[in-house]
């Protein structure tokens, strides 16, 4: 049994874990170094090799703490690093061949997802003549998807020959993906949280069905909620069940709406602060997959990868994710020791 | 295999011209996903059965309800989303305990689909439900629904008390004034979705409805009826409210009805079944669906 307080507890706990290991193992490294420096005078030549060889290392370790290790502490823990996420992709410029592409990312997202050990399914999409998707929503369910994959929101741009395109030239076409945070109860109907009240959403049935009832055995699942303070709106029709869809949308709403609430938390914060985290702009064009020269670039960090199929076929969207989380660390740390001074 | 392709390509083209690319899109993909849980039919013999005009519904053989799916086999009506609505209405509005539990009774059943959504909803061993209907078809069918929602179909021993909720679908004629014998009336709720199509209406139904769902579940007018509107069926259903110990004080009474039906079905429930306290409810159509009566 764990009462709310044990789990407090044990979550503090957790997050500690990081700032423990990194000090014993400096404290640790720190002894040892002490015990070496008597040994490199050590009458015996082999015993001064390997006591050199041993310094080297050891100041090595020494120093990645001092460089890396520590500053990355400073990082306070993510107040979002519990939420799965949603993806939402839509298809820009371009027609059906960005329709193609949006296919081939969400191919990349789902395979990465499944890497990771996150469950994935997709809770909407349209899908075009030719074999692509005009938009999708993605759900992907893990702790810290959302975290992870936050900095995928953007115009994503493709050059490329279309395989449609029979005179071999090269078009240029874009898919705009929005990275969502999901909570755990995201799907409960009910309102009334800090998100939205219930009496704010209104709920509509898609379409007349003339006298309904007996009359009519049609399937008409589809469902539009409308939000009113922010006039957002959210669609849902690919399930069969209106009460699924009616679920489906309010975990959208949610997830749009507590991406507002983020959004705002950072532009306060920003206003207060130096410019800490990068524009959330959107209509920012943030990664270029370029055909002809085998070559992924991310404009926000100028970070290039120069095997497109290990991006799109392989897990070269870490090294992306991994590069853009490093950045967004220095910024906050940049931004740690600014405010200090 | 390439057959199959070209057949389900022009078979597509023909369900586009007949319920719009979205709607079409749409129900392919439901046929797929069917398809690949259960592998019998093929994709050209359901895309072919649909283009025929037959539900959706029976050629996938379920049909969401609530939180529920729910079996669907012809000619049994297929439960309706205005009846969905309703229901899950009606669930949200009473809290039924195992210490203070309901008894439900549930008229032309069909499916079983209101009162397999009640205790589907309502807390285990707070819900004993009741569905009557005339046709063999239907009640093996709600029999069949039960067992899908784990719900038992059966009276329980009276020796172990409730524990789970149960739903028992009985054979029987409203018209038979015995029907309620082996039943323990008073009953707390009262639900019925009974044929409400006029016979005129009733000629004019789309194909789907017309050809493939039992004519008996949908006209609501008897053979030996004066009245052509459709409302046989409140006025039978009254006079079984009238009779002694059906309700206790507080008892409700739901019954759905066809559009520009309400008001008179709210007048015969309160000049021939006596219950004055009546209300009616909008299905999200904004079509007045049911009539609310409290006893």
């Amino acid at each position: 049994m764990s009462s709310p307080e044990d789990i407090t507890r044990a979550r503090q706990l957790k997050e500690l874990e990081p700032l423990h290991e990194a000090w014993s193992n400096w404290t640790h490294a720190r002894q040892s170094l002490e015990e070496t420096l008597p040994l490199m005078q050590d009458p015996d030549p082999t015993m001064r090799t390997l006591a050199s060889e041993e310094f080297t290392s050891l100041t090595h370790t020494l120093s990645t703490h001092i460089s890396t290790t520590f500053p990355s502490l400073l990082v306070p823990p993510s107040s979002t690093r519990d939420l799965h996420a949603l993806l939402e992709l839509k298809a820009g410029v371009g027609g059906s061949e960005a329709a193609l592409f949006l296919l081939d990312l969400l191919r990349v997202y789902v395979r990465y997802a499944g890497s990771v050990g996150w469950r994935t399914s997709i809770i909407q999409s349209s899908e075009t003549e030719s074999g692509g998707m005009r938009d999708a929503i993605l759900e992907i369910k893990g702790e810290g998807a959302y975290d992870a994959l936050r900095w995928e929101s953007g115009v994503h741009r493709v050059q490329r020959v279309p395989a449609t395109e029979s005179s071999g030239r090269t078009h240029t076409s874009t898919v705009a993906v929005i990275v969502l945070p999901l909570s755990e109860d995201a799907e409960s109907v009910s309102g009334n949280d800090e998100l939205f009240k219930m009496e704010d959403v209104k709920v509509e049935v898609m379409r007349a069905r003339g006298a309904g009832g007996q009359h009519v055995n049609k399937t008409e699942s589809a469902v539009r909620l409308t939000h009113t303070p922010t006039g957002i709106t959210v669609s849902m029709q690919d399930e069969r069940s209106q009460h699924q869809n009616k679920r489906r949308a309010f975990q959208v709403l949610r997830a749009r709406l507590m991406d507002v609430k983020l959004s705002q938390d950072i532009a306060n914060r920003r206003a207060t602060r130096r410019n800490l985290v990068r524009t959330a702009d959107r209509s920012e064009k943030i990664r270029t997959y370029n055909y002809a020269q085998d070559r992924v670039t991310d404009h926000r960090i100028g970070l290039s990868l120069m095997n497109l199929t290990s991006f799109l076929e392989g897990d070269g969207v870490q090294d992306f994710l991994d590069a853009l989380r490093r950045n967004w660390q220095e910024e906050i740390m940049e931004d740690v020791v600014g405010e200090s001074e | 295999m390439r057959s199959d392709v070209t057949a389900v390509k022009q078979l597509f083209t023909g369900l586009v011209s007949s319920l719009g690319r979205e709607t079409a899109t749409r129900e392919l993909k439901w046929m797929k996903q069917t398809l690949i849980a259960s592998h019998s039919p093929t994709l050209p013999a359901m895309l072919q059965r649909r283009l025929s005009g037959e539900p959706l519904q029976y050629i996938l053989g379920t049909t969401p309800f609530g939180p529920l799916d729910l079996l669907t086999r012809p000619p049994t009506l297929i439960p309706r989303p205005e009846t969905e609505d309703w229901t899950l209405r009606l669930a949200d509005m009473l809290t039924p305990t195992p210490l203070r539990p309901l008894t439900v009774l549930d008229l032309c059943t069909g499916t079983g689909c209101i009162p397999l959504l009640l205790c589907h909803l309502w807390p285990p061993g707070s819900t004993r439900a009741y569905g009557i209907d005339v046709s063999q078809d239907a009640i093996r069918l709600a029999a069949d629904n039960a067992a899908r929602c784990n719900i038992p179909s059966s009276q329980p021993s009276s020796l172990t008390p409730y524990s789970q909720n149960v739903f028992i679908p009985m054979l029987g004629d409203l018209r038979d004034p015995d029907v309620f014998k082996s039943l323990l009336p008073p009953f707390d709720i009262i639900t019925a979705n009974p044929p409400y199509i006029p016979k005129r209406e009733y000629d004019e139904l789309p194909v789907s409805v017309k050809d493939y769902e039992d004519p008996a579940a949908l006209l609501g007018d008897l053979p030996d009826s004066e009245e052509q509107d459709g409302l046989s069926f409140y006025r039978l259903i009254s006079q079984l409210l009238r009779q002694k110990g059906m309700l206790r004080d507080g008892s409700i009474v739901a019954l759905e009805v066809g559009r520009a039906q309400a008001d008179a079905v709210e007048g015969i429930l309160q000049q021939s079944a006596g219950l004055r306290n009546t209300q009616v409810w909008k299905d999200p159509w904004n079509v007045k669906r049911v009539v609310l009566a409290r006893a």
